[in-house]
Formats: structure tokens, sequence, C-alpha cells
């Protein structure tokens, strides 16, 4: 049976294996590049980087090495739901659809070790091209992460790490279930990218934050690391510092000695249209304001990583006793 | 010998719809039993019970004195050809056997190789390019070569020209006639069955109408044509009866009726008489012994 499960599968991990390949080719060049550049300007900056980081992120940021960036992390995102739609869905859909069922379990195995069989083949691939890529992604863009402090925020995290093999099997096992429930292949393969965005776009809007406890800090607000100062018409003012570097900020306001949210308003003399340059910011520093922040510092990456991996592999292996289930008692 | 199959009670509903309606009968084993019946009669509602295709919703079968589809002993005893004989489209025939090989305790490779040889199906071609009647063909060596005990076929010609037709109906008589073991197969149309079968289930609108040996049949049924006439006070059962202008005919189950000048007696062929129970409804099923 697992020869026949990897003869369905031969074709399509011989084009993934070569679309791998491409890609690991156009890492290698450019990430050969990358570490020159990095070698020459933030690995020997020594104390004052602010000039070799600009250096590092023009390099970084232009060119083949950028076009890379992006491919690479929207690959990290996009592979996951195609096997899904593509290698999930019609795994029993197609063959209800096509009839081959009645061919497939009228041999002497069961539905059950058919089942089995083709997940175990299916699912090995699937973690294999989605562990190979997210590894090639995750080390290629390593440097330039550091740099930019940002793997940890929403849009570069699920594109690195281990979080896209979770995402990937879970895509698989939505599209294996939702294929053998619908029974058609095309809008199986439609379910499976709506519910699996559903679902993971969940995670970076309200579910990420909570699986690991975030750090909560409340200190005297720090002007030298002033991240906005806005004066209004009505005198209301918003001020608010810069958070931790390499930190995913869930909330970060300014307060009141008092803890009240500070709005202002601003005082006439010191913050007006005439007054002098700086002294509207003396004022301020004057009146005892604290910063308030809720954030994830860059060391929780690989605690959150592995939680939400957990969550991801824990949700596909409810959906495959449920398909194990349905494909044995539901499916005639 | 014990039965190939019996059931009691068989029953399958989808929804409120009834498939099959309490199905009650005993298939000898040895033997090439034809199940016939108008389309959505329950053919293929049984057939795939009896396969462990499907579940049923009430009664019972058993099936070479297992429960269909109950583990890989019982699915190695039996083979089912389902209708429209699915086969994988992007797959070599020479990838079917291997299939067929690698899962099937008891494969015959030799006998497989052979069988398609002298069809002409090259291994290497692929199964989305076979003609329907080859489809078919490949689909039936997959389940010979299984060495199934029990070989069922769900229409397998249902869909074939009548050329393909014949070679299909003759591979499975030389398939018969080789080996040991039953066959089901059912159809819509008798002729296909009749030169096969030697027992014969009729099911109409969800429901056993006549089960029997063929020559038990044939000599069970009688068909009365004369002047018109009640049919209450005739021995047997009334299966059919028609009264055109002042002629009658009757089609009587039971010993053959006492010799009167005024009515022709005559034997039906298998076809008349399956015909007969087709168009007689909501009579009382009875079983020829």
């Amino acid at each position: 049976m697992y020869w026949f499960a990897w003869r369905q599968l031969r074709l399509q991990t011989v084009y993934a294996a070569g679309a791998l390949v491409l890609l690991g080719l156009a890492l290698t060049f450019t990430g050969l590049t990358l570490a020159s550049s990095y070698a020459d300007t933030v690995a020997v900056c020594g104390t004052d980087c602010t000039d070799a980081v600009k250096a590092f992120l023009r390099d970084a940021q232009t060119g083949a090495p950028a076009a890379v960036y992006v491919t690479g992390l929207a690959l990290a995102y996009l592979v996951p739901p195609l096997i899904g739609a593509f290698w999930g869905a019609p795994l029993v859909a197609r063959e209800l659809e096509t009839g081959t069922h009645n061919l497939a379990w009228n041999q002497s195995v069961t539905r059950t070790r058919w089942l089995a069989a083709r997940i175990a083949v299916t699912g090995t691939a699937t973690a294999a091209v989605t562990g190979v890529l997210a590894w090639a992604v995750t080390a290629w863009a390593g440097h330039v992460d550091t740099v930019r402090g940002d793997r940890i925020t929403p849009l570069v995290f699920g594109g690195r790490g281990v979080v896209p093999v979770a995402y990937a099997l879970f895509a698989f096992l939505l599209g294996v279930t939702l294929g053998a429930v619908i029974r058609r292949t095309v809008p199986a393969m439609a379910a499976t990218l709506g519910v699996y965005a559903l679902v993971v776009a969940s995670f970076p809007a309200w579910l990420r934050e909570r699986l690991v406890t975030p750090v909560h800090t409340t200190a005297p607000l720090d002007m030298d690391r002033l991240g906005d100062l806005l004066i209004n018409q009505d005198t209301s003012m918003e001020v608010t510092g810069k958070g931790p570097e390499g930190a995913w900020i869930l909330t970060n306001q300014t307060l009141w000695p008092d803890g009240r949210v500070f709005t202002g308003p601003a005082d006439a003399a010191s913050c007006g249209r005439d007054s002098a340059y700086g002294i509207c910011e003396k004022w301020v520093s004057g009146l005892g304001l604290q910063q308030d922040v809720v954030y994830h510092p860059s060391t929780h990456f690989w605690s959150l990583q592995w939680a939400e991996a957990g969550v991801f592999i824990g949700l596909t292996v409810l959906l495959a006793g449920f398909c194990f289930w349905w494909v044995r008692k539901r499916v005639v | 010998m014990k039965p190939v199959l019996t059931t009691r009670g068989l029953t399958r509903r989808y929804g409120r719809r009834t498939a099959l309606s309490d199905c009650t009968i005993t298939v000898p084993s040895g033997k090439v039993v034809g199940l016939v019946g108008p389309n959505g009669a329950g053919k293929s509602t049984l057939l795939r019970i009896a396969a462990g295709a499907l579940p049923p919703t009430a009664g019972e079968i058993e099936v070479l004195g297992g429960r269909p589809g109950s583990g890989p002993g019982q699915l190695a005893k039996v083979a089912f050809v389902a209708q429209d004989t699915p086969v994988y489209a992007g797959l070599t025939v020479g990838d079917h056997l291997r299939f067929g090989a690698k899962t099937n305790p008891r494969w015959d490779d030799a006998m497989a190789r052979e069988r398609l040889k002298s069809l002409g199906l090259k291994l290497d071609q692929r199964a989305g390019r076979l003609s329907g009647g080859q489809r078919a063909q490949l689909a039936l060596t997959m389940a010979v070569a299984k060495r199934p005990e029990l070989l069922i076929l769900d229409e397998p010609v249902a869909a074939l020209d009548p050329l393909a037709r014949r070679e299909f109906m003759q591979g499975l008589m030389a398939h018969i006639a080789e080996h040991e073991g039953s066959v089901i197969l059912s159809s819509h149309v008798v002729s296909d069955l009749e030169r096969v079968c030697d027992h014969l289930i009729v099911l109409v609108d969800s429901r056993v109408r006549a089960d029997g040996e063929v020559e038990d049949l044939l000599a069970g049924h009688h068909r009365l044509t004369g002047p018109r006439r009640d049919t209450a006070d005739l021995p047997g059962d009334v299966i059919a009866e028609s009264h055109v202008g002042r002629q009658s005919t009757v089609i009587l189950r039971g010993p053959a009726p006492e010799p009167d000048p005024a009515y022709e007696v005559e034997k039906l062929s298998l076809e008349d008489l399956v015909l007969a129970y087709m168009s007689s409804d909501a009579r009382p099923a009875l079983e020829m012994a």
C-alpha cells in the first residue's frame, strides 16, 4: 500500500523537489552576497553600528536579495495552504469523484490502512518540503531578521522557524478531511483555502499573543527614546515612547503618574505655535509620565514558535481522528 | 455446501428513500448468480453491501461466513467490480497490476499478465487512454487475479457497446469455466445474464420478487392465453395478467395448469419471465424452493 501511496504522489514530489532546488540556488547566490555584505558592515562595526546597519540593509533591501527575501517569505506563507488544496483536498475527494475508491477499497486492504498509508506518505512529503523550505528561508534571512529585529512581529513570524511545517500539516489534514466530507475536489480545495486562511489569520490577530504570557513593564518615559510627540489643534497630545528593540509590541501607552492615559492638554506656553524648539519636550519630561508596554521580547520567539506549532499539530491530530472515523463509517 | 451469501431482512435506506427492503436470500456456493431488475431496483445497493462498501441500515448479511468488509481477510475473499469499472486514469496498466500484487495476499500475477496480453493490453499504457471495453477488462483482470472465493460484478457491461459487451462476457465465462468460486453479477438486461447464470434473483422496486435456479424458474412458470377470464380460480400465483378485448394472457407461477382445449399453455423464455416480474407491481414476493 505504501508503494501505491507513493506512486500516486511521485510526480508531485518531483515537481516540489525541483522547485525547492531552484529556490535553493537563488538562496545560495543571494545568501553569499548578503553574508559578505554582513561581514563587511555589521559584523565589524564595534560600538557605533548605525551606519553599518544602514549599509547592510541597503544591500539587503535592493535588487536580487530584496526579491528573494519577499519570495521566501511569500513561499513560506503560501506553500502550506497550497499543499492543503492540492495534496490534501484531492486525496479522498478525487477517489470518490472518479469512483476509484471502489477499486482501492476492494483490494485486501482495509480503508483504515489505505488512508493511513496515504496520509503517512503525503504527510511525510509535506513535512519534508515545508521543513526544508522553512529552514532554508529562516537561515537565509537570519542576519536580515536580526538587524531589522522583526522576526517575532506578526508578518515575519509565520514564515520562519517551525510554524510553517505545522501550518502545512494542518492544511494537509484539513484538505483531506474536507475532501472526504464534501466529496468533490474543486469545492473541497476552495473550502480548504478559506478555512485555512481564517484559522491561520486568527493567530496573529488574536490568539498568538496569549500562547505565552507577554512581558508587562511600566517605567518612567525615556525622553531620549521618544517615538511620537503630536499636538493636535484642540491641544490634546499624543506622546509615545519607543518600544523595546526587536520586540512584538502588543500595547504601548503613556500614562500620568496616577495611571490615567496621558492625552494632554498641551501647555500653551511650552507647546504653542511660537514655542522654541525643545521647550515642549522639556515640559513633557517634567510631567513624570510613565511608559506602559505589553510586549513579547525577541527571546519569546522560540517559545511562541513551539507553542503555536503545538497548537496546530494538536488540531492536525484532531482532524486526523475525525477523518479516519468519517472515511470508515460515513463514506459509502 | 455452505452458501456464499445469506441475508435476512436486509434493508438499506438513504434518508427517507428505501433502496433495499427486507431482502432475505440465500445464494448457494459455486454458482453463477444473476441479479436482475430495472434501474434503481436496489441491485447496486445489495451488491455494495455484500462487498462491504456499504453498511446496511437493518437486517443481517453473511458473506462466506463473515461480515462484509470486516477486515483484510474478508476483503481478500471477495472481489468487487464496481459499476463503470473505475481505474486510475493517470496510472499505467502495469501500475494497476503492481497495486494488486502489493495489496492482495493471493494475487496471481502470471494469470493477470497472461490475461492482459491475450486482450492486447500493454503494461505501459495509461489506463486513462483505454477504451471503455479495455477499462472494464482491466477491472475484471484486477478482480480475478485476486483469486477471490466470490466475485461480484455490478452492471459491468452497462456502459459498453455490443462488441465490447460480448468480449467482456466471453472473458468472464472463460474465467468461470477455468476457476472455482462463486460469481454474482447484476444487469438490467436479461440477455446479458442468460447465457452465464445458473441462478437468478429478480429484484424490483427494492424487493426480491423471484429467486431460484434458472431451470426451476423456467419449469415453474407458465403463460396461459385464451378467452377472457377471471384469474381468481387459477391454480398457483398470478405474476402478471393482461386483458385485451376478449383475450386474457396470464403468467402463472406453480405447476402446469390442467390441460384445457380453450387455453394455450406455454413455457416462458427467461426474458419474458423476468419482464413479467418487472411489470407486475405490488405482488407478494415468494421464494422458489
